[in-house]
């Protein structure tokens, strides 16, 4: 379990991570969503100790990470894929950190055949793709067989194939019963992956909820109405109460299934051109949420299509 | 590449590591330090450097300038040539030395490093450790081997060095020494400045190019802060006679020079300690 309470970095006179409280629980993917700077990794940094807090405290396991009688066997970390020195081969890199807090050597082994290194564990890192690099990330964050894992965007240079394992690794590993915190800027990644969500945007928690709860709330549906008289259609369906935006040339109406909205329509004798019911993905949802907290968007030009 | 199906072969009990586990140890931190430092190639290279370089310049020079020395024109001690070579040596002393710290922060390996071993004194000093013997055991071994072929060509003029005669093995064992210290002296810099090409610039210019240069400053004053520079007050006990008579006392020079790595090292765990990593 990974608790943050109050949790701040500050750098100069900016806030990369601004008095989060989060409780990461055991038995569960704990999916950790934002926009690039939103102050992810910094977070992932101070739970490692890495980092030290400017105020608030986080614990794992129910003291910090740095009090651990042997770290890795407690805590598994991906962190860039590129902490490593390039001129040093896989095993020799696992060994070291295997022999730094006492775990057994050939555990080194085991771990390079779970991911699938094992033909190029003598093999120098400086040669492997981005995506061996990650694997081998993912090798040393399971090396110790600990009870809480935490990766750091753990799918960056996967290949799909890849992608589909480390969603696999990750809920076998949560349904052993382990602490499971995966950071991500992509929402359709994690939408696969993980069954809690913990939103930030500028260093700040913007939802910390389950993955159906986030769903149910925020990914918006509407019905999308066109119609060769779209004001009496709009004025008819404002009377029942129900929310509609006029946009270009069709109505988005919310608040009634299609069935309805049709009936209702066709009771009044007017035409509909389209009936359509429109759910917005996850990702418009994410986009939604953070729009306010995206720190480099880029600018959308102007009259482009939408 | 294909990819395994986890196969598990572990089960999970969240509570075998803690509190049962043994707390990992400054001997836990001295072994992977040690894995670290062989499993790259610069350290044999530099390694091999040094004996080359210590040894064979020696040697080389030895060769060359026993008949001079042999004529009675020199002006020189037969005893200033066997350690001749250790002069060179000392550049990958230097490279040894920041290199072991900055690697890690140019490829960012400092984070897993701490990662696993969070108390970083633990890392420095054991850092320093495995630094300082390998550099002791090259430097000694290169000392002697450079002394024994060196020595050889000045017994052939007759103007051979005995290991028995005055300041020869303490030179031998005091270019371990000094290769170790400033060895340290390099990984105190390098982790001041993280930054490879800062850190051996930054030595080297102290130890060769400052250090000769303050010489000429003008009057008592400048001599002294001659005698005291790193490299000035370091090298003395590495050589049985220096070329430069203006040097402390082999040993009280070398107390010196630790002194002054001593507290480079303090400063720089104590901004270590603080480090974001």
């Amino acid at each position: 379990m990974i608790v943050a309470r109050g949790l701040t970095k500050t750098y100069g006179d900016k806030k990369a991570v601004d008095g989060i409280d989060v409780t990461v629980e055991p038995g569960r993917v704990t999916g950790f969503l934002g926009p690039n700077g939103a102050g992810k990794s910094t977070t992932m940094r101070m739970i490692l100790g890495l980092d030290r807090p400017t105020a608030g405290t986080v614990t794992v396991n129910g003291h910090r990470y740095p009090d651990s009688p042997a770290p890795l066997r407690e805590v598994g970390a991906l962190l860039e894929a590129r902490a490593l020195h390039p001129g040093r081969s896989a095993r020799d890199h696992l060994r070291w950190l295997a022999v730094s807090n006492r775990i057994p050597v050939p555990r080194v082994d085991e771990v390079l055949e779970l991911v699938g290194l094992t033909s190029v564990a003598h093999q120098r890192v400086g040669r492997f793709s981005l995506g061996m690099g990650q694997r081998l990330g993912i090798a040393v964050a399971l090396l110790g067989d600990p009870p809480v894992v935490v990766l750091d965007e753990p799918v960056n240079g996967l290949d799909p194939e890849g992608i589909r394992w480390v969603r696999t690794l990750a809920r076998q590993l949560a349904a052993e019963g382990r602490t499971v915190f995966i950071s991500s800027h992509l929402m359709s990644e994690m939408a696969l992956t993980a069954d809690h969500l913990v939103v930030i945007g500028r260093g700040r928690v913007l939802a910390d909820c389950s993955m159906s709860d986030f769903i149910a709330r925020h990914a918006a549906s509407f019905v999308r109405v066109r119609s060769p008289q779209p004001a009496d259609v709009a004025d008819l369906l404002r009377r029942q109460g129900l929310d509609v935006v006029d946009e270009d040339d069709e109505l988005r109406v919310q608040g009634l299934d299609p069935a309805a909205i049709g009936e209702l329509v066709g009771k009044s004798g007017l035409y509909l051109h389209e009936l359509t019911l429109v759910r917005s993905s996850l990702e418009d949802a994410f986009m939604t949420l953070t729009a306010g907290s995206v720190d480099y968007s880029a600018a959308t030009p102007v009259g482009a299509p939408r | 590449m294909t990819v395994t199906t986890t196969s598990r072969t572990v089960t999970l009990d969240p509570n075998r590591n803690v509190p049962g586990v043994r707390r990992q140890g400054f001997p836990d931190a001295v072994r992977a330090e040690w894995i670290k430092f062989w499993s790259v190639r610069s350290t044999t290279w530099s390694t091999v450097m040094l004996f080359v370089l210590g040894a064979g310049l020696t040697v080389l020079v030895c060769a060359t300038s026993a008949e001079w020395l042999a004529s009675g024109k020199a002006d020189e001690s037969p005893a200033s040539f066997v350690t001749w070579g250790m002069m060179f040596a000392q550049i990958t002393a230097v490279v040894l030395g920041a290199l072991i710290a900055t690697s890690e922060y140019g490829t960012g390996m400092i984070r897993a490093t701490l990662a696993a071993t969070p108390r970083r004194g633990t890392v420095l000093a054991a850092k320093a450790l495995v630094l300082s013997s390998t550099l002791f055991v090259a430097g000694t071994v290169t000392a002697f081997a450079g002394y024994l072929g060196g020595n050889w060509f000045l017994d052939d003029h007759g103007v051979g060095v005995a290991l028995t005669d005055d300041g020869v093995l303490r030179s031998m064992v005091g270019s371990g020494l000094y290769l170790a210290v400033l060895g340290l002296f390099a990984l105190g810099v390098g982790v001041l400045v993280r930054h490879t090409a800062a850190a051996l610039s930054i030595v080297l210019a102290l130890v060769f190019v400052v250090g000769t240069m303050v010489f000429l400053l003008p009057g008592a004053w400048g001599e002294w802060i001659g005698k005291l520079m790193p490299g000035n007050a370091g090298s003395g006990v590495a050589t049985p006679v220096s070329f430069n008579p203006d040097l402390l006392e082999p040993w009280v020079g070398f107390a010196v020079f630790s002194g002054e790595v001593a507290a480079v090292l303090l400063v720089a765990y104590l901004v270590f300690r603080r480090r974001d990593a």
